[in-house]
């Protein structure tokens, strides 16, 4: 049990970084980082993170509160950066649509007023019995960012759908894997701060780590699969007899009998 | 646990369910140029035109008792938003047809896709703005709503924009 445990759980440690490398090489490749500069750092970044927290996990360094103290840190440049990547996907999906982006960016201010408040009360009614613990209160702080991310993401998705805007096959890959990461580390933050059997809280040492090789893996699917084009132009433009001025002339008679 | 610690275990497998299904409902497919023409033969301007006609409604006023009026305008201004709902519903329809277009090679048909995606996008939010309108006017019949120009003239450049694909379509197949 010990070793099917600890397997999994390296597994579920390492590999999601290893196809984050993956997804990092590809967007280097296909010079999407001028199109996603924040994404790309953030991929960058996490790799980074890993190296450095596997690297004091496994040495001698991990005395104490070192390897907490370096988790909360980089966790919080993380969050940051997600919000980066939240608000780069607002402007790339908006920026070509005239008057909605400007209903998008004021929107998504008051929507992330509101998602803050409802963060606020969730935490003031579930606050814990103290602050002493510092994971306690890292747990209470991170609830409300995992609510305040989940309600942008959605709030994304429904908005482009209500204006029937067809997100890019990466864009809506690079989202969902941030909504379904979201949704993970919610339910994670809330039952970290809870008292579970030894059993429960092993196994929710695996939540957030499987949530992320999900997110990953969605990233590298979204990326490498090319978008389904669900409506192909029936026919490839060519130019040649017909196709000139006569033809669209002639056309245009047609649609004006 | 506590009772709070479930309902947000049930408020994320809520939202995790919500983005799973966002992804499968991505593959509901796009309508094609057929439907957009009978989409737009669908909707009968000259009616709606007539509903939100200010003179019209000035005519029937002066012939009209003041609450044989208020209920006349009320059941016009329904019929209108029901048009207007239909507008929304097409706007809808272009836009997805629109961004579909978007993605050809070709980058004289991306170009007039991205041209028809801006149009639906604005059609639909005038639309929307248009629809509340008419809702608070149907609410409050006293109230005269502004007069939804823009929206006409808006759904007359995408309907020119989808006539232009497909006269562009036809010469095609015609030159094939």
């Amino acid at each position: 049990m010990t070793h099917w445990y600890n397997y999994l759980l390296f597994y579920l440690w390492i590999a999601p970084h290893l196809v984050l490398l993956a997804v990092a090489i590809f967007l280097l490749k296909q010079r999407l980082f001028s199109e996603f500069p924040m994404f790309v750092l953030y991929t960058w970044y996490e790799i980074a993170e890993f190296l450095l927290l596997f690297t004091i996990a496994i040495s001698r360094l991990n005395h104490g509160s070192w390897y907490l103290h370096t988790y909360l840190v980089t966790l919080a440049i993380s969050t940051a950066l997600r919000f980066g990547v939240i608000q780069e996907i607002f402007n790339h999906i908006f920026c070509e649509h005239g008057p909605v982006d400007a209903l998008a960016r004021t929107s998504l201010r008051w929507i992330t007023v509101a998602l803050l408040l409802v963060a606020v009360g969730c935490a003031i009614l579930t606050s814990p019995q103290s602050f002493g613990n510092l994971f306690a209160g890292a747990a209470w702080i991170g609830r409300g960012i995992a609510i305040i991310q989940c309600g942008l993401l959605l709030f994304l998705f429904l908005f482009s759908s209500l204006f029937g805007i067809a997100l890019q096959s990466y864009v809506f890959g690079i989202a969902l894997g941030f909504g379904i990461l979201s949704s993970v580390e919610l339910v994670q933050w809330a039952l970290s701060t809870t008292d579970l059997s030894p059993s429960m809280a092993r196994a929710l040492n695996l939540l957030p780590t499987a949530g992320y090789h999900v997110a990953v893996v969605l990233w590298l699917v979204y990326l490498l699969v090319p978008a389904k084009q669900i409506l192909q132009p029936s026919i490839v433009p060519a130019e040649g007899p017909g196709v000139g001025i006569d033809g669209w002339n002639s056309e245009l008679e047609r649609f004006l009998q | 646990m506590t009772m709070t610690v479930y309902l947000y275990i049930c408020l994320a497998a809520l939202l995790a369910t919500t983005f799973v299904f966002l992804a499968l409902r991505r593959r509901k497919s796009v309508i094609g140029l057929d439907q957009a023409r009978s989409l737009m033969d669908s909707l009968d301007l000259a009616a709606f035109r007539n509903l939100i006609d200010p003179e019209e409604e000035a005519f029937l006023q002066s012939r009209l008792p003041a609450d044989q009026f208020r209920k006349i305008k009320r059941e016009r201004t329904w019929a209108a938003l029901a048009y207007v709902r239909d507008l929304s519903r097409i706007a809808l329809e272009f836009s997805r047809f629109a961004h579909a277009v978007q993605t050809s090679s070709d980058p004289r048909l991306a170009e007039l896709g991205r041209q028809m995606a801006y149009g639906a996008v604005s059609l639909r939010l005038l639309a929307l703005q248009a629809t509340g309108r008419l809702f608070v006017a149907a609410t409050f019949p006293a109230l005269s709503p502004r007069r939804p120009d823009s929206l006409l003239d808006q759904y007359a450049r995408s309907t020119g924009l989808v006539m232009r694909y497909g006269m562009l379509e036809s010469a095609q197949k015609r030159a094939a």
